[in-house]
């Protein structure tokens, strides 16, 4: 039971793991537009279903397959942005989501056209040997998850900190009125954000495609759900919450999934999406009230 | 110089102003009085190229710039200091300055060096350089927005209200800088509640009422009680 309970927790950080760079993809188009791109799951959809038909066509090996997933992702992402970002006013949220919920539904129904099966084979990290920690077992790509998320989250918390991109990220995430009058380039950073937002989603994809083997143009609903739970559990706009959200998430799910079943599951996800909304409003990594108020003053 | 000529700004179908035209002279600070609603700060955000202009036209140094969007006006060197400070809460000091540096893509010696001046202007800022803007006080927070305006190396500042919701001693403070400022020979372009404390230090003034510049002149030559009197108590024809 015990020993269960551990093995589910080292299993639930991986998934979570790639939950947490949904959510962060999430997070910083939130964090510097306030708008929900609800069509970022279905973007890194495209990605990884056009690495699936690379491998399948040309049976190419994992870099390929991955740098397909990256391309495919990134460029839906900017038509995505062009059509319902850019073209709405900044004030017109509910304009834009359900905008990108119109995109969404074209993406999917264009991808069930083009493979018309349920599910399609994604190439795996093969030959990679299990790891034993003790009698703790840890498959490698799960190990692979863990190590490129944390890579990531470092990278980019370093590139935030350091570059003038990130610097120019910030700003308009911190107080978009002040970025305009600092001269900040509003529209070309916005774009280059739900870039960035798209690349990271795309390796997440490619990770957890690569992880089951198999995929089903669900995936970007699946994806877009996961992430925006992590995001909601970890608190709006904060990337450390993001990641803390996305770890949870992953956890609580792989227990819930053991000991409950799937249907069991689902339910526990939802539970604990109720039990962030009510008692931690401002979610795990908690701005206060007070600062969650003064934020929200600022945006009317 | 920057001429201002009928300039019509709108919100939606609400006109705020209505063929608004005047002069800021190089070297020189220049004020704008005039009460609530006359349409001061949107004047400041249609100039910083925030708003779109409907109508007329402003010419920097003869050269047309209505039209141009933010970025582009701060390149052109016209930088806001905005009204209640509008500093980035959750960013260091020191990274708000940098932030205000952004026109400068292509002069990283120089942004260091101004960035130490600034430091160097302002030692209060220096002491707390690290810390995030959301913790400093009122005052400090705008000497920070000053330092960020200076920053962009501005051939004209325009400063919205800086003296709002400060104390006293701290408005007299502020008001020394923009002095300072003046001394040194920028052009400034100075929206302001207090306009005792600006009628002092203004080379020049323009009263704004309902969209519309209705009276300009130089402090000196007028009785700044009267004025104040027309520009904030309403009263249409002071004597």
């Amino acid at each position: 039971m015990l020993l269960d309970l551990v093995q589910n927790t080292v299993d639930g950080l991986a998934v979570g793991a790639a939950y947490g760079l949904l959510a962060l993809g999430f997070t910083l188009i939130f964090g510097v537009m306030r708008r929900l791109n609800i069509a970022f799951g279905p973007s890194i959809m495209i990605g990884i279903f056009a690495g699936a038909w690379l491998h399948a066509e040309w049976s190419v090996g994992m870099v390929p397959v991955f740098l397909a997933v990256l391309a495919g992702a990134v460029i839906t992402a900017a038509y995505v942005e062009r059509i319902s970002f850019a073209a709405i006013r900044g004030d017109a949220a509910l304009a834009s989501m359900a905008s990108s919920f119109a995109i969404w539904m074209q993406l999917e129904e264009a991808v069930a056209r083009v493979f018309p099966g349920r599910t399609y084979g994604f190439p795996t990290f093969d030959g990679m040997p299990m790891i034993e920690i003790g009698p703790v077992l840890l498959r490698p790509e799960y190990l692979v998850m863990l190590v490129t998320a944390a890579a990531l989250v470092a990278a980019l918390q370093w590139g935030l900190a350091h570059t003038r991109f990130g610097l120019e990220l910030r700003t308009l995430a911190d107080r978009p009125e002040a970025a305009r009058v600092s001269g900040v380039n509003v529209a070309r950073v916005a774009f280059l954000t739900f870039l960035l937002a798209a690349a990271i989603g795309g390796i997440a994809g490619f990770l957890i495609a690569a992880a089951d083997g198999q995929i089903t143009p669900k995936i970007g609903l699946w994806a877009t759900i996961k992430g925006l739970i992590a995001m909601v559990i970890g608190g709006l706009g904060s990337l450390r919450g993001a990641l803390i959200g996305g770890l949870v998430l992953g956890v609580v799910e792989a227990n819930a999934q053991w000991f409950l079943g799937a249907a069991g599951r689902e339910m526990t996800t939802y539970a604990l999406l109720f039990l962030a909304l009510v008692l931690l409003p401002a979610g795990l990594a908690g701005r206060t009230e007070a600062g969650a108020r003064a934020e929200a003053e600022r945006r009317l | 110089m920057l001429e201002i000529r009928d300039i019509h700004t709108s919100y939606g179908k609400i006109a705020a102003l209505k063929g608004v035209s005047l002069d800021i002279a190089d070297g020189g600070l220049t004020c704008l009085l005039g009460p609530n609603g006359a349409g001061k700060t949107t004047l400041i955000w249609t100039i910083a190229g925030i708003l779109k202009a409907r109508a007329g036209s402003m010419k920097l140094d003869g050269e047309e710039i209505a039209g141009l969007r933010a970025p582009q006006i701060v390149g052109k060197g016209i930088v806001t200091v905005p009204e209640n400070r509008l500093v980035f809460p959750e960013m260091t000091v020191r990274d708000n300055l940098i932030a205000g540096s952004f026109s400068r893509r292509k002069d990283k010696g120089g942004v260091a060096r101004d960035l130490e001046e600034v430091l160097e202007r302002f030692p209060r800022l220096r002491e707390r350089a690290n810390q995030d803007a959301g913790t400093l006080s009122g005052g400090e927070q705008q000497m920070l927005a000053v330092g960020r305006a200076l920053m962009a190396r501005p051939k004209i500042l325009l400063m919205d209200e800086p003296s709002t919701g400060l104390a006293p001693i701290i408005v007299e403070e502020i008001f020394q800088i923009i002095g300072q400022l003046r001394d040194e020979g920028k052009t400034i372009f100075l929206v302001e509640q207090n306009a005792h404390m600006a009628l002092d230090y203004a080379d020049h003034f323009y009263l704004l009422e309902q969209g519309h510049v209705t009276f300009g002149g130089v402090p000196g030559e007028v009785d700044h009680d009267e004025l104040i009197q027309r520009a904030y108590l309403g009263a249409r024809k002071a004597s």
